[in-house]
C-alpha cells in the first residue's frame, strides 16, 4: 500500500526540527546549569506544545 | 551519544560555556542551524541558478542581495563569499604577487597570510611589534623604507590584521593604511576577528580589501568568509575568465578566475545567510561583549601571579593569559599534574581550555550571557581558591 505524505506533513517535520533547534539554542543561552528562568520555562512550554501539534500533523497524515 | 556508528554527537556548546578563543564568534544562530537542516545537500543552492549561472547572480535564496548587502556591511563596493578568509588571502595573492616580488605582513600575522604569499614566491617582509605587541605606523613606514632599499622598490602588498590572533591586540589600521597609502600599497585588512563581531568601515580605514572569516566571526559553517574589495580592486581581484580551449572551443561565461568560479554552493553560504540578519544586529553590541571580557580577566587578575600578556584594558574579547606563577605552580604539585585546571574547569562546566595548559593560554569569551561571564569569573577564582592560590577582593 502507498501511503501519500502531504505538503503539509513535510512542513510540519521541518517545523518540528525548527523548534527542537530552538530549544536546543535555549540550552546553548543556558549552559552549562540550564536553570531557566519564567519567561525561558514558559517559552520552552510554547515550543513543546507547538512541537506536539507537527507530530500530531504528520499523525494524521499516515493515518 | 551517538551521531552515527562512527561517531558521537557534538554538544560542547549544549552541556558547557566554550571558552575556546577560535570557535566562539563561529557558533551558529538557531536560525543558521534551521539553514543547515535545510540546506545540508551539496550544491543545495542551485535549484534556482540560471543565466549566467554564477553564485552572486542567484535570486531564490536571495544570494544576489546577499553580496550587495555583505558589500554595504563592510562599507566597501563589492564582495565575494569564500571558502574561508585563507582562500580571500589567497585570491589576492593570486592576483598581486608573482615571484620574488616583496610582501608586507606583520610580526603577528597569521600562518595562512604566509602561506598565501608562499605559495606565490613571495618574498615575506614582518613590520616587528613593539615591546607591547603592537604594530605601529612608524615600524610599518621603517619596514617599508628597508623593502625598498633592499628590492629597490615597495611592496606590492601589505597584510594587516585589524586584531591579531595571539594577543587580541588592536593594531592602529588607520594609521598604518595611511603611511602604505603614500607607497601606493594595496591593503588587505585581515578582519578575521572582527567582521561580524564589531562594525567595520573598509572604506574608512583606507583598506583596498577587507577580508572576513565566516566559522570564525560570522556565525556561519566551516569553511565559509568574505573578501570585500574597492571597486577599483574589485576588477582585478574578480576578473572574468577569457579563456578558450584549444580542442573543444569551451568558453566560461563570467566565471571569476580568482574564486575558481563559484565558492560556496550550499550549507556554509546558507548557515551564513541565516545568521546574517543576527550578525548585523550584535556587532552594535561590541561593548556589551567587551564587559563581559573585562569581568573575567578581572577574575583572573585578582589571582595572585596571574598577568594578562594581552594589551590592558582589553580592548578584544579574546586575551592571552600567562599563569605560569599561580595554575602552574599548583600544577608542579597536583596529582592530575597541568591536566588539574582543565579538568576542574570541566567539571564546572566549562570547555574551550586546551587540555594540559596551565603557563600561557588563551581564552575568548565572545557570546556569553552576563549571567555565564559572571559564572566563569567566579569559577576562575574557586578553582585558585580550592587549590590554595591567594586571591584579592
Amino acid at each position: 500500500m502507498v501511503i501519500m505524505v502531504s505538503q503539509r506533513a513535510v512542513d510540519a517535520v521541518f517545523e518540528s526540527l525548527f523548534l527542537l533547534t530552538d530549544i536546543r539554542a535555549m540550552l546553548r543561552e543556558t549552559a552549562p546549569h540550564h536553570a531557566l528562568s519564567g519567561s525561558q520555562r514558559e517559552h520552552v512550554r510554547d515550543l513543546l506544545s507547538r512541537l506536539e501539534g507537527e507530530i500530531a500533523i504528520i499523525r494524521e497524515d499516515l493515518g | 551519544m551517538k551521531c552515527t556508528d562512527e561517531f558521537d554527537v557534538r554538544d560542547v556548546d549544549e552541556c558547557c560555556i566554550n571558552i575556546d578563543p577560535i570557535q566562539v564568534g563561529g557558533r551558529l544562530t538557531a536560525d543558521a542551524m534551521k539553514a543547515v537542516i535545510a540546506y545540508g545537500d551539496g550544491y543545495s543552492v542551485c535549484d534556482q541558478c540560471r543565466k549566467p549561472f554564477r553564485l552572486d547572480y542567484i535570486k531564490s535564496p536571495p544570494i544576489d542581495r546577499f553580496h550587495r548587502d555583505l558589500a554595504a556591511f563592510v562599507n566597501m563596493d563589492v564582495a565575494r563569499v569564500v571558502p574561508g578568509a585563507r582562500r580571500g588571502f589567497q585570491a589576492v595573492t593570486d592576483t598581486y604577487v608573482g615571484k620574488g616580488d616583496p610582501v608586507l605582513i606583520t610580526a603577528l600575522s597569521h600562518y595562512t597570510e604566509v602561506l598565501a604569499i608562499e605559495g606565490r614566491g613571495g618574498a615575506i617582509r614582518e613590520i616587528p611589534k613593539s615591546a607591547g605587541n603592537i604594530i605601529t605606523a612608524d615600524a610599518a613606514a621603517e619596514t617599508i623604507e628597508a623593502v625598498i632599499r633592499e628590492f629597490g622598490r615597495p611592496p606590492v602588498l601589505l597584510f594587516l590584521d585589524h586584531y591579531d590572533y595571539q594577543y587580541g591586540n588592536c593594531h592602529p589600521v588607520a594609521e598604518i593604511i595611511g603611511a602604505a597609502r603614500q607607497y601606493d600599497i594595496p591593503v588587505l585588512y585581515n578582519g578575521a576577528y572582527t567582521v561580524g563581531i564589531m562594525e567595520v568601515d573598509g572604506k574608512s580605514l583606507g583598506a583596498d580589501f577587507v577580508v572576513g572569516s565566516g566559522h570564525k566571526s560570522m556565525a556561519a559553517p566551516a569553511p565559509s568568509g568574505i573578501l570585500a574589495a574597492t571597486a577599483e580592486r574589485a576588477a582585478e581581484v574578480f576578473r572574468t575568465t577569457g579563456i578558450k580551449t584549444d580542442v573543444t572551443g569551451r568558453t566560461f561565461g563570467i566565471k571569476e578566475v580568482g574564486m575558481m568560479g563559484c565558492t560556496l554552493m550550499g550549507v556554509t553560504l546558507m548557515g551564513m545567510m541565516a545568521s546574517f540578519p543576527h550578525v548585523r544586529e550584535r556587532v552594535k553590541r561590541w561593548d556589551k561583549e567587551l564587559s563581559n571580557g573585562n569581568l573575567v580577566v578581572e577574575a583572573l587578575k585578582a589571582i595572585d601571579g596571574t598577568v594578562i600578556r594581552s594589551e590592558y584594558p582589553r580592548k578584544h574579547t579574546l586575551t592571552r593569559v600567562d599563569t605560569i606563577n599561580s595554575f602552574d605552580r599548583v600544577a608542579k604539585t597536583h596529582k592530575k599534574r597541568g591536566y588539574f585546571f582543565s579538568s576542574a574547569l570541566k567539571e564546572r562546566g566549562i570547555a574551550g581550555i586546551i587540555p594540559g595548559a596551565t603557563k600561557v593560554w588563551k581564552f575568548n569569551t565572545y557570546g556569553m550571557t552576563r549571567i555565564q561571564a559572571e559564572y566563569v569569573a567566579a569559577t576562575f577564582r574557586e578553582i585558585a581558591e580550592e587549590n590554595g592560590l591567594p586571591v584579592s577582593i
